[in-house]
């Protein structure tokens, strides 16, 4: 019995050991080198970047250089009277007489004339006389430059809140105007120019709306000048890249 | 939980039956790699020695030598065991007076008939285990895998927001029961094809032996009372 027992242990001890090893080599080989499989299983989420752009009406005379000049000229001819504004308590004060109502008017008229001419002439004419004419090009340009600022808290706000439709692809965009009151409150998000997909549109409005409320500047002027009123335009870019 | 789920943390988080049918699997597993081994050397083993055996007992050795040379030894495989038996059986008959031929080559048929069944039985061992485990380790995986999947669907049920994160670890876990099942079973069918194949080789050629033999000692048997 004994010796039996030595002989089953005797030819049993090989295989013990072999089916051990084949064990352990398959545990092995799952816990460590076994990796292609694992890693194909992190599902990497599909990026949809997008970027916005805030675009404003009154920003337009400095990225304008480039652009086509042609186009963009009655724009700029329609924000004139802002940054002119100034000039006009300056006029009157010099001549207190009579006829200076008809000075006011006749500067007024030409005023426009000039405005008009503006419109019509090309946009580097435009550009020309627009440094010329305003003295507070420098102040302006500080403005800018704060207004900028705040732009880009809005962008940042605006894209934090924005949840982009599946359906949403290059090429689309959607302009929207947002009105804010001085303390930086959304009252009221139109849709401008449509991108022709309603949940994107409805995202983008969706967006300012769930921002509810901006960083404005507190200087009334800038608010006024840039962040009255202003245009978002939406487009997701890089779609899937 | 990481992004990257091992195999191992899904065998942890599992329940305990999953994990019970996943333990059950890898013990199938291992035991019937054991067997598969040692069947392996044994049967290649006794492959062996029969060539062996055949190639000496056809050497024109003398029976009663041969017999002499293997009596003594205490392990004998397959072949010899027949032989001996039956030749010994033979000799003990033939040495006893007033027996016949016929009766002294029946008891000696009987002896080596007996020695077949044995030997046949030995060369048999384990493969039934193999046969179950090969049949039905699929099934206790898939059972395995049914249950996780249920009770991950059962979680999935009180969930407000079914996402496909909340079930793919559950149903990963449970999926590893089959995969167990699998990786026990396929090996344990493939021995056992192969391993009853060549018991059946064997037992043929044992049989051949015996006949060979049988007509050998029915040779003397009859030459020797003539």
């Amino acid at each position: 019995m004994d010796s039996r027992l030595l002989m089953d242990v005797r030819r049993y001890a090989i295989p013990v050991v072999l089916a051990l090893l084949l064990h352990a080599l398959a545990v092995a080989a799952l816990y460590g080198g076994w990796n292609p499989e694992q890693q194909a299983k992190v599902i990497k989420p599909q990026i949809v970047k997008s970027q916005l752009l805030v675009l404003e009406p009154k920003a337009k005379p400095r990225p304008k250089p480039k652009p086509a000049p042609k186009a963009q000229a009655a724009p700029i001819a329609q924000s004139k009277p802002e940054p002119k504004s100034p000039e006009r308590p300056v006029e009157p004060a010099p001549d207190p007489q009579a006829d200076q109502e008809a000075a006011r008017q006749q500067a007024e008229q030409e005023r426009r004339e000039r405005l008009e001419a503006l419109a019509q002439s090309s946009f580097l004419d435009a550009l020309e006389s627009e440094a010329g004419d305003l003295a507070e090009s420098q102040a302006a340009s500080d403005a800018e430059e704060v207004a900028q600022s705040y732009r880009y808290g809005i962008y940042r706000r605006v894209v934090a809140n924005w949840s982009r439709p599946p359906s949403a692809r290059n090429g689309m965009q959607a302009k929207l105007l947002v009105e804010l009151v001085p303390i930086g409150d959304v009252v009221t998000v139109t849709l401008l120019e449509g991108s022709g997909n309603g949940a994107f549109d409805r995202s983008a409005e969706a967006a300012v709306r769930k921002a509810r409320r901006f960083d404005v500047p507190k200087e009334s002027e800038i608010f006024e000048r840039y962040f009255r009123r202003f245009t978002l335009l939406f487009r997701p870019e890089d779609l899937l890249r | 939980m990481p992004e990257q789920l091992s195999v191992f943390e899904l065998v942890s988080n599992a329940s305990l039956l999953v994990q019970l049918v996943m333990g059950l699997l890898a013990l199938a597993s291992l035991v019937s790699w054991v067997m598969i081994f040692q069947r392996w050397f044994y049967l290649r083993g006794v492959l062996a020695s029969v060539d062996e055996f055949e190639e000496h007992f056809w050497s024109g050795i003398d029976l009663r030598q041969l017999y002499m040379e293997l009596d003594g030894s205490a392990d004998l495989n397959g072949i010899e065991q027949v032989f001996v038996s039956g030749f010994k059986e033979f000799t003990r008959l033939s040495e006893q007076s007033g027996t016949d031929a016929e009766a002294i080559m029946q008891g000696a048929e009987r002896a080596m008939r007996v020695a077949l069944t044995r030997e046949e039985e030995s060369l048999e061992t384990h493969l039934p285990f193999l046969a179950t485990v090969g049949s039905t380790s699929p099934y206790v995986g898939l059972f395995g895998t049914v249950w996780g999947i249920m009770n991950s669907f059962r979680s999935l049920a009180n969930m407000s927001q079914a996402t496909l994160a909340s079930v793919a670890p559950g149903i990963s876990e449970a999926l590893v029961a089959t995969a167990m099942g699998l990786f026990a079973a396929i090996p344990a069918v493939i021995a056992y094809n192969r391993f009853s194949a060549r018991v059946e080789v064997l037992m043929k050629r044992y049989d051949a032996f015996s006949d060979e033999l049988t007509s050998i000692l029915y040779r003397a048997a009859h030459s020797r009372t003539a």
